[in-house]
């Protein structure tokens, strides 16, 4: 047998000159340069005793920065290659085809809760899992998906999380990986998730958060609220950013909103909330469920995310990288002005409100959610009166109908922004109206939801002397 | 690759020619690390903990098929040296990134990469209830028993008497309480297949540690519960040694409190 010889090749430049490989070396033939450095100044690994190698590999083994390639002759047998895995075991997946969920004809009228609805608008427009935690006044949706078992019929993931940082990060891993998921809390539970919120939106990593409003602040009360319309509107958690922010006002919109939050958080890989409340989550009304869509394949889903982190196509399309993080601030300039870029391009598009008879009124109210239900009756009220009011509530929070109510405001008598809380659209109200008219807010705090009767006397008592 | 060099004089190259050549080769960076240079201090463990996974996820075919998810800390950039698809989470929230990942993509190869600070401080609770739960995920946790990306604060297992910028004097139990030993609390959860503490100071130990990387991974794969890698390493920046120096400390005081060795392995018969 000839007698075994070795030599490594270093990678100077990559070479760090920690020195490990000099003492993994049993037969002494590592050194460190002590007069010569690489390009990044360090004293770097050489054979100073070439003849002494064996080609044993430790030096490259114990390399931290994967520096050194080992040479050795005679080549050693060629050892059999490693297994490749095993099949993988499959823990959602349906056994069965997909098939629609027994629980509704199509177009059938039915009656639940919001909390309900949404549950079963999210396995029917073809969500792919959801993560949540208890907390009253919401916990009917996790409810209701463990009874109806997704898992079973669409393959949908539901998932009790340990805390709702923990189910607002599921989203965000789900999510970076192209899938539609969705979690929901209410304002508690909301306030811990921001930290993984304004991950999502930093890193595009589209999902559907429903938040079912109680009153605050701190531990507050679990009777509904809106009170959370600021921290809605305004991102939330740290940074310059937006969610897309729908609020229902009915059962039936809880249902229909869950697929065009899914929709407008793909189509602009945004993080998009629904922001509901207490009224709206527990009171139970007719409603009919969206018609039943199949969850996407693997390959619909790399057509429509090619950025998502799921492995699949790396070969073709190299690496894709979820993260919100960018040390040099050059580029993390240019990534906050591409996202105000797709703000803008959502707030020209995007905005939805509705109006009932704005045209002949003389004064407005502006209104979103159980708050606008609420204003709705008070309006007839009114107009028993001989009062002409009308109603504008806005669907989409964010963006907001901005430039809608302005339209709107000119020439009104006066313009009264209804909200269960202690005045907080009114800023975004005011800004619309623009000195047209005169302004005022009214809300009810603590849980308490205003009456028809309360709304036109503050009307009365802001405007009419 | 950048330029090479074997030797300082010529006569010693001509010496190693004949047996640098590709039909020679026993030991190269593996494929999925590219060329990057990596931020880490000289003689960071990260950089070998980095090469054995790279190696692994090679070896199992699962290039394509492999979500990791990268921690806050030094690890944070882990994702820019191997070549795979990466999330970047917050700050000790990997395992539940980690946890969707793996059931939305149940033959997804699915693994987290976190320091001490991450899975045993700030993201304790996501740590213990993704284990808990059986998530047949991998975490692999970094522990050099102390922050080393903001500079060498105290941390979660920094060992009592063991000097830190937050603790100048010695971590005290009266003050700080005790170095959390989040290896052993894993062990006991139900939901966990394969617990093990292991160490890359030495080629024998990076061997070992690499084929507990490879046992968790194939673990996860074969849906048996979740599985917890521990690496005991070294912070030469944080506890101001040379890297060699660093190792001999770890292996004087880090072993004597953290034990280096398979705590739990529900598959023990299957691979002896």
């Amino acid at each position: 047998m000839s007698k075994i010889k070795g030599a490594v090749v270093v990678d100077v430049n990559r070479c760090k000159g920690c020195n490990l490989c000099v003492v993994a070396c049993p037969t002494q033939t590592l050194a460190l340069t002590t007069n010569e450095v690489n390009h990044k100044g360090y004293a770097y690994s050489y054979m100073a005793q070439p003849d002494a190698c064996i080609g044993c590999s430790s030096c490259a083994i114990v390399c931290p920065d994967g520096c050194i390639s080992v040479y050795k002759t005679p080549r050693p047998a060629a050892r059999p290659a490693a297994a490749a895995c095993d099949a993988p075991v499959a823990q959602h997946e349906p056994e069965k085809v997909p098939s629609v969920p027994a629980d509704a004809e199509e177009g059938e009228v039915l009656l639940m809760k919001g909390n309900e609805a949404i549950a079963h608008a999210a396995i029917r427009c073809g969500c792919d899992g959801y993560f949540g935690y208890p907390i009253t006044p919401q916990s009917e949706v996790l409810e209701t998906l463990s009874e109806l078992k997704p898992w079973e019929t669409t393959g949908m993931v539901v998932l009790q999380a340990e805390s709702e940082v923990a189910s607002i990060n599921m989203l965000y891993g789900g999510g970076g990986t192209g899938k539609r998921v969705m979690t929901s809390s209410s304002s508690v539970g909301i306030a811990l998730m921001q930290e993984g919120i304004s991950y999502m939106a930093g890193a595009e990593v589209p999902g559907v958060i429903v938040n079912v409003q109680r009153g605050g602040p701190g531990l507050g009360t679990i009777q509904p609220s809106q009170s959370d319309y600021n921290q809605a509107t305004r991102g939330g958690g740290n940074g310059d950013y937006n969610l897309i922010v729908l609020a229902p006002n009915s059962v039936q919109e809880m249902a229909d909103f869950v697929d065009l939050a899914f929709t407008l958080a793909f189509k602009y890989r945004n993080p998009t909330l629904i922001l509901s409340d207490g009224v709206i989550g527990q009171m139970m009304e007719k409603v009919v469920l969206p018609p039943y869509k199949p969850r996407r394949t693997e390959e619909e889903i790399a057509a429509e995310c090619p950025w998502a982190a799921n492995g699949h196509g790396l070969e073709k399309r190299g690496v894709n990288v979820i993260t919100s993080l960018e040390l040099q601030s050059v580029e993390m300039e240019k990534r906050n002005l591409h996202l105000q870029a797709k703000y803008k391009e959502i707030a020209e598009n995007e905005v939805r409100y509705e109006t009932t008879d704005c045209e002949d009124a003389d004064y407005l109210i502006v209104a979103f959610g159980s708050a606008a239900r609420i204003s709705q009756k008070a309006m007839s009220v009114a107009r028993q009166q001989g009062l002409k009011v009308g109603l504008f509530r806005p669907i989409t929070l964010w963006p907001f109908p901005t430039k809608e109510i302005h339209a709107m405001a000119a020439g009104k008598k006066g313009v009264l922004a209804v909200e269960i809380n202690a005045g907080q659209m009114v800023f975004d109200v005011r800004a619309a109206v623009a000195g047209q008219a005169p302004v005022a807010h009214f809300g009810r705090l603590g849980g308490i939801v205003p009456s028809p009767d309360e709304i036109v006397e503050a009307l009365i008592s802001s405007f009419c002397h | 690759m950048s330029e090479v060099k074997n030797t300082l004089d010529g006569k010693a190259e001509t010496a190693a020619e004949t047996i640098v050549c590709p039909e020679n080769l026993v030991y190269a960076k593996p494929k999925l690390m590219n060329d990057q240079a990596m931020h880490y201090c000289p003689g960071c463990s990260h950089g070998v903990v980095h090469k054995l996974i790279a190696e692994v996820i090679e070896e199992m075919g699962m290039t394509n098929r492999t979500i990791g998810i990268s921690p806050v800390g030094c690890a944070v950039f882990a994702y820019r040296y191997l070549d795979i698809d990466w999330q970047e989470a917050a700050h000790g929230r990997a395992p539940a990134l980690a946890s969707a990942c793996k059931r939305l993509w149940p033959d997804r190869l699915v693994f987290t990469y976190q320091g001490d600070g991450d899975a045993a401080c700030i993201g304790t609770a996501e740590t213990i209830h993704a284990l808990n739960r059986g998530e047949n995920i991998t975490i692999i946790f970094v522990n050099n028993a102390i922050y080393g990306m903001t500079g060498g604060q105290m941390a979660p297992t920094t060992l009592l008497g063991m000097k830190t910028a937050t603790c100048p004097e010695g971590r005290r139990a009266d003050i700080h309480g005790f170095p959390l030993k989040l290896t052993e609390m894993a062990a006991l959860l139900e939901g966990t297949a394969y617990v093990t503490r292991q160490s890359v100071h030495s080629v024998a130990a990076i061997r070992k540690a690499k084929k507990a990387i490879r046992h968790a991974f194939e673990n996860s794969m074969q849906g048996k519960g979740s599985n917890l890698v521990e690496i005991v390493s070294t912070c030469s920046s944080g506890w101001k040694l040379s890297p060699e120096k660093a190792n001999k400390w770890m292996e004087e005081h880090m072993f004597e409190y953290y034990h280096v060795g398979d705590l739990k392995d529900t598959t023990a018969h299957l691979h002896d």
